[in-house]
């Protein structure tokens, strides 16, 4: 392949003179321009896993400041800082380091806080990123793998944020690790054996925030990023699908070029999100550990709502009925359906949505024009009736909340919520698939006749050309090149 | 400029902006944005030296940022590529060519590597000793349970304490108020925790009124549901009869302290494990008996 460039005479400049100093030693740079010239599709629901990526950048910036200073420890120590109300009492070293986080060290709480944010609109990325893979049929074959990568990105997400929420050691967070415990301790079989193993004898044992610190800071951070360097490759390197429209095929890719249209905005958007998660911050106060307290085995709190996406999980322990299975002298605590079972039952479904997708419709060919979701009714219809299942389970983690709000007693939502569990997905899944099948014969955008493009020409006057000359040349010409 | 993976020259780069009308607004966003971020820079900075405020630190980083991001997305409206770059895919599945080369080296691991079928045999022997080596050092990470769970430090005639260690004299006044009790010399101690509260020893059930003192009744305060601490005592007394219930602040489990705290309402399965009272000589609450079945959630072997 001869490159016209080389015999075009031209001075280099200082970018080009750099690049040239390695890929002439490593080799390797039509391979370079080749990416830099890659083509993006464009769609503005695109555009929510590069803001899970670009929220999990800020979290490994602000998670790097706070480890220089937090401590993972559970030795008891005796509060000194400056948060008046809780000097002289006894506290983890944990909790006392996090409180110098916020108290005593300049601009800590801003990091913290970020830092916690961060990770509420990472996992809220990842599930409207999700959304769009399902619902737009993104999940086909080939990228059924990275389905599956992006799943278990998603529970090392939540992993991690279930782990860096422990970490302080306050009065919420060892609530959740004691109901952690109790679910361990229900397991059949292994129960006691593993939670002596993970606590490090009897609960609450004086190993977990030291064992939990390392989990949260490097294991599962160094599994995110190894997943998540597979998942952009494969992005890379099988490429975006697109919508159907003018010019677009199963064979091409139209689209914005990498440089410098699409990276332009993208590297926007990255500082973007980190201004809007650096205001929250700054702004409003989450997870106060002040006001919580250290952990006290004898108290919790009401309201003690996790953050948002254990809700699900904390739902389905409150709504979950108190049955217990007993066989022979053993016992299946309902925490283990509540705890275990369910969550499974959420979970393993999703992680086989693309096989699940291929027997509903015997579709097993590769696609990579997006569908409509009106368009794949039936799977439009079972994803909104997964998503009202889980927002019930939501609802139910925070009944105590809406029982108070609505002035009723606790045991009225509950049952309202259990039976809405019930009746719900099929509900909604009915509505969702009439809403779909109406809107297919509404005619959208790409059905509009359209007559021909009015232009307006250099001295004035107007007239029209035919649309069959495609939009702006380049996507109609090609058109016949992949038919 | 046109690549070999680029089919076509967009119809942008120069000639496509000079194509549309030049995006005033979108440039002047971008100067405005590019002014603000060293601004909220030097707002940043001098909140964090003259430490007055945090917020203002984090309200300038995010001027920064925010105008740094705002600025770039502005500068690339402006540019108006506008492109429609059409790529081709490059076949993704496997050629039958492609699939005979491989067997090839497949074929050629079974002549070689694979002929020796006990040399195979005992190198995966080898890696499955190296996985089972292993086990031990795990099992170091926590001892083996020995029956702590079934007993907790209370015993008979052990005091009950509350946390700042005082005893609990059977004659205190208080109908329908909880405290959180330990038994002497074992304060904070997890397992041992223990709710107790005084109602008119009418209402209390024969089996509860057993192991009652003059109305005073005690129940590990563990709930049974998921381990949380049992904390509040709901007196609802708008029904003709007044209701009394001792509720878990996290999943809403609430028991019925007058009928062995069996549970009512709420996902716990199983009542609170009762603490039988005695008075001792000097008039405190004591601990007739420990508790006669291990306390809080349950393992599969403890029905």
């Amino acid at each position: 392949m001869t490159d016209p460039a080389a015999t075009r005479p031209h001075r280099r400049g200082l970018v080009e003179r750099y690049v040239d100093s390695i890929t002439g030693r490593v080799g390797g740079q039509s391979w370079l321009t080749k990416n830099v010239r890659k083509v993006f599709p464009t769609h503005f629901s695109f555009l929510w896993g590069e803001l899970a990526l670009y929220s999990f950048i800020v979290l490994v910036v602000t998670g790097i400041y706070l480890t220089l200073f937090f401590h993972g420890a559970q030795d008891h120590i005796v509060y000194t800082g400056s948060y008046e109300p809780l000097r002289g009492v006894r506290v983890s070293a944990a909790y006392n380091s996090v409180m110098r986080i916020s108290y005593d060290v300049k601009g800590g709480l801003l990091i913290r806080q970020t830092h916690h944010w961060a990770a509420l609109i990472f996992v809220g990325a990842i599930a409207l990123h999700m959304a769009r893979i399902f619902f737009t049929g993104a999940f086909r074959r080939p990228r059924d793998i990275n389905w599956v990568i992006g799943m278990i990105l998603l529970v090392l997400a939540l992993a991690a944020g279930f782990t860096g929420y422990s970490l302080p050691d306050d009065l919420l967070s060892g609530t959740g690790l004691r109901i952690t415990d109790a679910i361990i301790l229900a397991l059949p079989f292994v129960g006691e054996r593993l939670s002596y193993l993970i606590f490090g004898g009897e609960w609450p044992g004086t190993d977990i925030i030291a064992r939990l610190y390392p989990v949260h800071i490097l294991i599962i951070p160094g599994l995110i990023i190894a997943l998540l360097s597979v998942h952009l490759a494969l992005v890379w390197h099988q490429k975006h699908t697109q919508f159907a429209g003018p010019g677009r095929t199963e064979g091409n890719v139209v689209g914005e070029r990498v440089w410098p249209a699409f990276a332009m905005k993208s590297i926007g958007l990255l500082f973007l999100t980190a201004a809007v998660i650096t205001a929250l911050g700054a702004i409003f106060d989450i997870n106060a550990i002040w006001l919580y307290g250290p952990y006290d085995a004898a108290a919790a709190t009401s309201y003690s709502q996790p953050d948002w996406y254990i809700g699900f999980l904390e739902g389905s322990l409150r709504l979950f009925p108190p049955w217990e299975t007993r066989i022979g002298g053993y016992t299946i605590n309902n925490i283990v359906y509540s705890g275990v079972v369910l969550p499974t039952l959420i979970f393993a479904p999703l992680f086989a949505v693309p096989w699940i997708d291929r027997f509903l419709t015997g579709d097993s060919s590769e696609h990579h024009l997006l569908d409509r979701p009106r368009d794949a009714a039936n799977r439009t219809a079972i994803g909104v009736g997964s998503i009202t299942a889980v927002t019930v389970l939501f609802l139910g983690g925070a009944q105590d909340v809406i029982a108070n709000t609505l002035e009723m007693p606790v045991a009225t939502v509950t049952r309202v919520l259990q039976v809405l569990f019930l009746i719900a997905p099929p509900i909604a899944f009915w509505l969702a698939r009439r809403s779909c099948l109406a809107l297919q014969r509404r005619p959208g955008p790409d059905h509009t006749e359209r007559e021909g493009e009015i232009v307006r020409t250099a001295d004035g006057g107007y007239h029209t050309i035919e649309e069959t000359a495609g939009r702006d040349g380049p996507a109609g010409d090609h058109e016949t090149v992949d038919a | 400029m046109t690549g070999s993976q680029v089919d076509d020259a967009p119809a942008s780069g120069a000639e496509g902006v000079a194509a549309h009308p030049v995006n005033r607004r979108a440039y002047r966003a971008a100067i405005v944005s590019f002014i603000v971020a060293p601004i909220g820079g030097v707002l940043a900075a001098v909140g964090y030296w003259s430490g007055s405020t945090e917020s203002l630190l984090g309200i300038g980083l995010a001027l920064c940022l925010g105008g740094i991001g705002f600025g770039l997305v502005s500068w690339a409206k402006f540019l108006d590529f506008d492109e429609d770059v059409v790529q081709q895919r490059e076949p993704l599945r496997t050629t039958a060519a492609e699939r005979d080369d491989f067997h090839d080296e497949v074929e050629m691991t079974k002549q070689t590597v694979g002929r020796r079928g006990l040399l195979v045999a005992l190198f995966a022997g080898s890696l499955a000793s190296l996985v089972v080596g292993f086990v031990g050092p795990i099992g170091s990470l926590g001892p083996k349970p020995r029956g702590e769970r079934a007993r907790t430090n209370w015993a008979v005639g052990r005091r009950l304490v509350t946390s700042d260690g005082q005893p609990l004299s059977a004659s205190a006044n208080g109908l329908d108020q909880i405290a959180t009790v330990f038994p002497e010399g074992f304060v904070g101690v997890d397992d041992a925790q223990v709710i107790v509260l005084r109602v008119l020893p009418e209402l209390l059930t024969a089996r509860t009124a057993a192991g009652s003192v003059d109305g005073w009744v005690a129940y590990s305060k563990i709930c049974t549901h998921a381990g949380c601490s049992v904390g509040l005592l709901g007196i609802d007394n708008r029904q003709p009869q007044v209701v009394r219930e001792l509720v878990c602040p996290c999943h809403q489990s609430s028991f019925d302290p007058l009928d062995a705290a069996k549970p009512v309402a709420g996902p716990a399965p199983r009542s609170l494990p009762q603490l039988p009272l005695a008075v001792d000589d000097e008039g405190y609450l004591v601990a007739a008996a420990p508790f006669d079945r291990p306390v809080g959630p349950i393992a599969w072997d403890e029905a």
